[in-house]
């Protein structure tokens, strides 16, 4: 038996695109274990977040469910990228597995793209099902357009770039946690996501015209409704800044080596 | 015929802007085919060391080569040519050893059948197979690390690294774990072997550094590493606790106290000398055990390393 020496470095698209499958794997298998209860915890939130909203408040005008339903699968995807996958690195190292993961001689790229088609496995689930729910319980008109490819696809790539972001430069496991939990809590209480903006004081709405979670509930509303968003464009584009922001970070930390 | 020796030339990794110093110019080489142990106690700067050689970690200073590639300017070619066994276990708890093996060895670049090949024999070869298709949570810490073993040299690259290696390992496998790296460097890889197992280390390495504080104190093959040590034997007196070193007779050459352990280096012609002075500190209840043997990698290593605070100031 002879042990593989390797002949030359592997380079090019064909190098990247069997890095990428082979990471997928390693990233589905690798939570096989936790996979199947955290796509059933998504269904459950987010049918949950939107049937315990309408409980609360017993009548709820049809726009407000409209919001509330739209922004519902905003925060799925947004908790999943923002989240999980930095609790996932946090627990890497946390159990000092960081080191293995990250020598092994893959893209960077492709350890991000395989994450971000995990993301959408854990998360599309979740809001499939929460706008069933929505359409059943509440009477709102919803317009589901191609438009919610880019916008949902944008929306996935940031949040999952700015969680790798948090994850990757923050050293300690316990402030990556802490920093993800205090984004989830902004997300849902103080970011037009459930409701316009028009509710909000002047200066936080002001605020979030600078922070990526309204814009994403934009963008993302933007496919699945008519008439309701306004400045989709500048939507877009502040995502877009976000989302390069956010990559470029990811990529000087790892490179930095420190 | 590209030279694929790797070479550290004073390699140097500090932290607070150049206080501390984890590595301080490391100048070394690894041939292909070679086991060189990096030998050194807790904290030594082994695990930074390594670390640099992947790409985890960038040198303050210094260069990394292995054969045409700078592995400091270009960390995604070091981690395609070098394989690493971290210190911890390996993140598999939902993988079933056959699965992480060959996910691995695909990850590095083998083809399915190559690597399902290699892995198969791998299992045979460490005696792992009952646990080929038990998932990675229900394994215990010593098969963990086979498998991890497995995992890093099933497609090794040029280079691979491995930090304590047979830690939680049995006996047994650990006889077939360094079969295993043997046929590593006889099929022409460079192996890296970090450890404090000196006595292990002693029978599988081609050479070794011996390093503390950041530092190269020492480096050779291990009998060249006694070579100072010939025609000389240990005397280890077990002192009864908290006892001060007693005077040194004049025939003691060198010693290293660590906590009760004193070790006297005598030569051979005063084993007789040697042996009535510790008897007589244990008539008069200094001692309480002694033993005459030929010294070990572990003397050179432990007068190398021995730590200075935990020594007794010799008795003058």
């Amino acid at each position: 038996m002879t042990v593989a020496v390797i002949p030359a470095l592997r380079t090019g698209p064909g190098y990247w695109w069997h890095s990428f499958v082979m990471m997928t794997r390693w990233e589905i298998v690798g939570l096989r274990l936790l996979l199947p209860i955290t796509v059933f915890v998504q269904l459950l939130t987010g049918a949950g977040f939107v049937l315990g909203v309408g409980l609360f408040f017993g009548q709820i005008p049809s726009r407000a469910a409209l919001f509330l339903s739209t922004g519902v699968i905003v925060i799925t995807l947004a908790t999943v990228g923002l989240v999980l996958g930095p609790q996932l690195i946090a627990a890497q190292k946390a159990e000092n597995t960081y080191d293995f993961i990250w020598s092994l001689p893959v893209p960077r790229s492709t350890a991000a793209a395989a994450w971000i088609v995990t993301n959408a496995i854990i998360a599309v689930p979740g809001m499939v099902m929460a706008l069933l729910v929505a359409n059943l319980r509440y009477d709102i008109d919803l317009v589901v357009s191609a438009a919610i490819v880019p916008g949902a696809l944008l929306t996935l790539y940031t949040a999952t770039m700015l969680g790798y972001a948090i994850a990757h430069t923050v050293k300690q496991p316990m402030l990556i946690n802490l920093i993800t939990q205090v984004t989830i809590f902004a997300l849902t209480g103080f970011s037009p996501v459930n409701f316009p903006k028009e509710q909000l004081p002047d200066w936080l709405a002001a605020l979030n015209e600078f922070l990526p979670l309204s814009h994403m509930a934009n963008v993302m509303r933007a496919g699945l409704t008519e008439g309701v968003v306004a400045g989709l464009a500048r939507s877009y584009l502040a995502l877009s800044l976000w989302a390069v922001a956010a990559t470029l970070v990811t990529a000087f930390v790892l490179r930095r080596r420190a | 015929m590209t030279d694929w020796t790797f070479r550290a030339v004073d390699v140097t990794k500090s932290y607070d802007d150049g206080k501390t110093f984890a590595n301080d110019r490391i100048t070394l080489h690894v041939e292909p085919g070679e086991v060189y142990g990096l030998l050194g106690p807790n904290g030594a700067g082994k695990t930074t060391l390594v670390k640099q050689v992947i790409g985890l970690l960038k040198p303050s200073s210094g260069t990394m080569n292995l054969g045409p590639h700078d592995l400091v300017d270009d960390p995604d070619a070091a981690r395609q040519l070098c394989s690493y066994l971290p210190q911890a276990q390996m993140p598999i708890n939902s993988f079933k050893t056959h699965e992480a093996i060959a996910i691995t060895g695909m990850i590095r670049g083998g083809t399915a059948a190559a690597v399902a090949a290699r892995r198969d024999a791998l299992i045979e070869a460490l005696d792992i197979g009952e646990w080929r298709d038990t998932l990675g949570a229900k394994l215990s810490g010593g098969v963990k690390r086979l498998v991890g073993f497995a995992m890093v040299t099933v497609w090794p690259g040029r280079v691979v690294i491995l930090d304590e290696p047979t830690n939680d390992v049995d006996p047994l496998r650990r006889r077939l774990l360094w079969e295993q790296v043997r046929r590593l460097g006889d099929e022409g890889v460079a192996v890296f072997l970090v450890t404090h197992n000196v006595l292990e280390a002693e029978k599988s390495v081609d050479r070794l550094a011996i390093i503390d504080r950041g530092r190269i104190l020492a480096e050779g093959t291990p009998s060249s590493l006694k070579q100072v040590d010939r025609g000389r034997l240990r005397l280890h007196v077990m002192l009864a606790p908290h006892t001060p070193t007693p005077e040194l007779p004049p025939f003691v050459e060198d010693h290293t106290r660590v906590r009760s352990n004193l070790i006297a280096v005598i030569s051979e012609a005063e084993a007789v000398h040697g042996i009535g002075w510790a008897q007589e500190l244990m008539g008069i209840g200094i001692a309480e055990e002694y033993a005459l043997a030929a010294t070990t990698l572990e003397d050179v290593y432990v007068r190398l390393t021995g730590d200075v605070a935990a020594r007794e100031p010799a008795s003058s």
